[in-house]
């Protein structure tokens, strides 16, 4: 699964930045066409929904889904084959 | 998530300002709602007036968006009507304990089966920042502006005093906790109370040093009292913080309830 921001929808307030416990969310630089700073991911395959949901079968932590009071994070299948970036978490 | 579902997605993003808590609230209920497995048919949401009863606009099912206070009037009638609806109510702080005081203690006292979401912004939020019945002391509204001289409803309290079933406080930091009361409420025959303090960034947090509205999510999680801890203190003997308010499950029993699902 891949981690995503509902660009149409973020309003920019970085709740998200403030709960994830990896802090995979950061205060974003560049506005967008709607003028509002969507928050960047930093190397969002740490996320532990990422990398179990379709192991467990079932929604894990959530928690910055649950706050984004603009329901803009949501995950997306990858596509097949997608390269990946191997982290390690020590 | 599959809570997503019951949104009216077409309608989002929705009004309410960047950095409001309602959503968090919105989510967290649909949440709870989602793994009842209730029917889309089969629920109603209803509401009064303000930013946050401006919720069941946002959700896919039948909803009433009622006069200002009403709420619980209306709730009661489609309850009363239809037994086997499950409803759920979206109130705020002015909605429910200023102008539709006296419809809360009577559908609590009722105890009739629904189970109602208060998103406690402590202001009145869509009319620019009045006080309301739960401005904290010293606050600054637009009515109160040497700071609120009255002291506060404990809604939760006052839920508990007029007999409903279920009682508990959550805030907008404590999103598992919410969608795990919430849960416990919708299960629950009778009246299920849930308040939830929430910022309002526009409305209270602009005027009362809260401009950053992470400043005031990281205030209220850390003004929390678990209620357990409070009960052990007050058993130690020893004082309970003044200026922290006490969150988890406050009542839950079982008293004769009206509107059960037959
Ligand atoms: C009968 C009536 N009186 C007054 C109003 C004006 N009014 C609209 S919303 C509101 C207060 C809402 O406060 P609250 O319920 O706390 O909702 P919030 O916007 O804070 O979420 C008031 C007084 C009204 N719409 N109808
Ligand atoms: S919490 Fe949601 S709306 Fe706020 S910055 Fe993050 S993604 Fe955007
Ligand atoms: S689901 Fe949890 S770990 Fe993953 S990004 Fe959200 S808050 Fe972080
Ligand atoms: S005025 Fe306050 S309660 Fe209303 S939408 Fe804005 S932040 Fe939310
Ligand atoms: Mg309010």
């Amino acid at each position: 699964m891949k981690l995503s921001i509902d660009e149409n929808r973020c309003k920019g307030c970085n709740l998200c930045t403030k709960v994830c416990p990896y802090t995979i969310f950061r205060e974003g630089k560049r506005l967008n066409r709607k003028g509002i700073a969507v928050p960047e991911l930093d190397r969002p395959e740490r996320c532990a929904n990422c990398r179990l949901r379709n192991l467990y079968g079932r929604q894990l932590c959530g928690v910055c889904q649950l706050t984004c009071p603009d329901q803009a994070i949501h995950w997306v299948e990858e596509e097949p084959y997608e390269p990946h970036k191997v982290a390690i978490e020590y | 998530m599959s809570y997503d579902e019951w949104f009216r997605t077409d309608r989002l993003p929705h009004i309410y300002c960047a950095g409001c808590g309602n959503g968090t609230i919105i989510n967290c209920t649909l949440a709870a709602v989602d793994q009842m497995g209730w029917k889309k048919e089969d629920t109603v949401f209803v509401s009064g007036i303000g930013c946050s009863s401006r919720a069941p606009g946002y959700i896919l099912t039948d909803s009433l968006h009622t006069t200002h206070g009403r709420a619980l009037a209306f709730a009661t009638g489609v309850k009363m009507a239809k037994p086997a609806f499950n409803v759920v109510v979206f109130t705020g702080d002015g909605d429910l304990a200023a102008i539709g005081g006296n419809h809360f203690i009577h559908a609590c006292r009722r105890n009739i089966d629904m189970t109602v979401v208060c998103m406690n912004n402590q202001i009145y939020g869509m009319t620019g920042g009045q006080g309301s019945p739960t401005t904290p002391l010293k606050c600054l509204s637009s009515t109160t502006p040497y700071g609120c001289a009255e002291p506060p409803f404990d809604l939760c309290e006052l839920a508990t005093a007029a007999g409903a079933n279920y009682v508990a406080r959550w805030t907008s930091y404590h999103v598992k906790e919410l969608e795990k009361a919430v849960k416990v409420g919708l299960e629950t025959p009778g009246f299920s109370f849930i308040e939830v303090l929430v910022q309002c960034p526009t409305a209270f947090g602009r005027r009362n040093k809260f401009r950053q509205v992470a400043d005031h999510v990281e205030f209220l999680k850390s003004h929390s009292l678990l209620k357990a801890k409070r009960d052990r203190l007050i058993d130690q003997g020893q004082p309970v913080p003044e200026d922290m308010f006490v969150v988890g499950e406050i009542t839950k029993r079982n008293r004769p309830a009206m509107g059960v699902k037959p």
